[in-house]
């Protein structure tokens, strides 16, 4: 089991996620986070910290975004390791909420 | 660890039981039960990394015993699609010792916490690593009382504030490693939750060794006791005041590989292996399988700051377990006496019939 970074994630980047993680299972992307399933613990922090409400337990992602398990585990291993809040995109609130960000998700 | 020696053909009427060992995954050992420590806590680990472990060690799920006393270590066994007791509060090790002698080949665990086994478990934890029964101990040490919400444990270190120390501990607290290795504990390890994978490696040995296989988790209380081993659990600094051991290499540390340890008389010191002075040579080399533990004692005396704390394996030595050897005393006297009776037994001597 896991938890997993869905869309809301995208182009907001809070990283509130980060500070609360105790095993550092977060990579960073240009404007998405993703948790490496094989380093989470399940322990749960997360999810209450984001405040795009972006995070799941693998059984409980919502419809519509089962995508993003295999997502998170692909680019966790592409992406570096971020153990540190660092400032989010200037218009992070305004990208909270909008719907169908999955096509402006950047990889490089 | 002994391996499973019945079968499930061996067992009439339970044809469909278990799952073949050799097919067994995380998801096999994973319950129903939803996982209730509080979030963030180190314990999600060590769930984890015996969840990754037990499939490999190709032993059929019936044939695990997990065996906890009182505390949020205590919640473990109902974590794991194995046996399972929750005992009473530091007994977990004398209920394992009856088990394990009954049915020596049952893959018994012990999960405990720095309150449980060594405030009021101090006696049976003593005795079983005395004793060598070949099971494991799995300590996850927070160093505070955190199911009960936050009083100072044996562990705690002396003028730390806790709920039952508001002006500070005023106790020197137990080192769990160095306890094992005085009571002659046939292996010990120590290995912290954030690093899963030392958290693994030290399981899988324990699980290989037979007898008593001690290890020391240090476990993050994220409610009562956060951040007591930041120093050795955060990946940027951690390699800096940890020494990893691994058996016949020199003890080196630091980020960039650059300090080691080396005896100055029977007192270990950090020396730089950059500024010319000393070589890897110079230093102290691991030997897990040490006769004697006065090495391994002396490596668990380091403490910060000024010295790294030992990770890894201490110990790791073959002795005679106590199954075994009880088995053997009772080769002696059936081959003098014959078997018992136990009929003969209860109706022998003085007895009274109350009418």
């Amino acid at each position: 089991m896991t938890f997993v970074v869905v869309e809301n994630c995208i182009k907001c980047k809070y990283m509130d996620c980060v500070e609360v993680c105790p095993v550092d299972c977060f990579h960073e992307g240009p404007n998405f986070l993703v948790i490496d399933p094989e380093e989470c613990i399940d322990c749960a922090l997360c999810p209450d910290e984001c405040p795009a409400n972006a995070i799941f337990p693998q059984d409980e992602v919502p419809e519509g975004q089962q995508g993003f398990i295999a997502l998170n585990a692909e680019l966790a291993k592409a992406w570096p390791t971020i153990d540190a809040r660092k400032t989010p995109p200037p218009d992070a609130d305004q990208w909270k909420g909008v719907e169908g960000k999955l096509k402006h998700l950047e990889r490089e | 660890m002994s391996e499973a020696t019945t079968t499930k053909e061996d067992r009439p009427g339970n044809a469909q039981a278990g799952t073949r060992s050799a097919d067994l995954t995380r998801e096999d050992f994973e319950t129903a039960q939803e996982v209730r420590w509080c979030p963030g806590c180190g314990d999600f680990s060590v769930l984890k990394q015996v969840q990754l472990v037990l499939p490999k060690l190709g032993i059929p799920r019936e044939n695990f015993v997990f065996i906890s006393g009182i505390g949020c270590s205590g919640r473990f066994p109902y974590y794991l699609e194995t046996y399972g007791f929750h005992g009473i509060h530091g007994r977990a090790p004398a209920i394992a010792t009856g088990l394990k002698l009954s049915r020596p080949e049952l893959s018994v665990w012990v999960v405990t916490g720095d309150g449980d086994a060594l405030a009021i478990g101090g006696n049976h934890f003593m005795h079983v690593i005395r004793r060598n029964v070949d099971l494991n101990i799995i300590m996850l040490n927070n160093r505070i009382y955190g199911l009960t919400k936050g009083q100072a444990s044996p562990t705690t270190d002396l003028n730390v504030r806790t709920k039952t120390s508001p002006v500070g501990t005023a106790d020197r607290p137990l080192d769990p490693v160095a306890l094992a290795l005085s009571l002659g504990a046939t292996f010990v390890a120590r290995a912290v939750d954030t690093d899963q994978k030392s958290v693994m490696e030290v399981l899988e040995r324990a699980a290989a060794h037979k007898g008593t296989s001690f290890v020391e988790i240090y476990q993050n209380c994220h409610i009562f006791n956060d951040g007591v081993f930041e120093r050795v659990s955060s990946k940027r600094v951690r390699d800096d005041n940890r020494v990893m051991l691994e058996h016949g290499q020199p003890l080196v540390f630091g980020n960039q590989r650059d300090k080691g340890l080396r005896l100055n008389g029977v007192t270990p010191e950090v020396v730089s292996l950059t500024v010319g002075l000393h070589t890897v040579d110079d230093l102290i080399v691991h030997d897990e399988k040490a006769p004697g533990t006065g090495m391994a004692y002396v490596l668990s005396q380091m403490r910060p700051p000024h010295l790294p704390v030992p990770m890894g394996i201490f110990r790791d030595v073959e002795e005679p377990s106590y199954e075994d050897l009880v088995a053997s005393k009772h080769e002696v006297v059936k081959s003098k006496k014959g078997k018992g009776d136990w009929h003969r037994l209860t109706h022998s001597g003085d007895y009274w019939v109350v009418q």
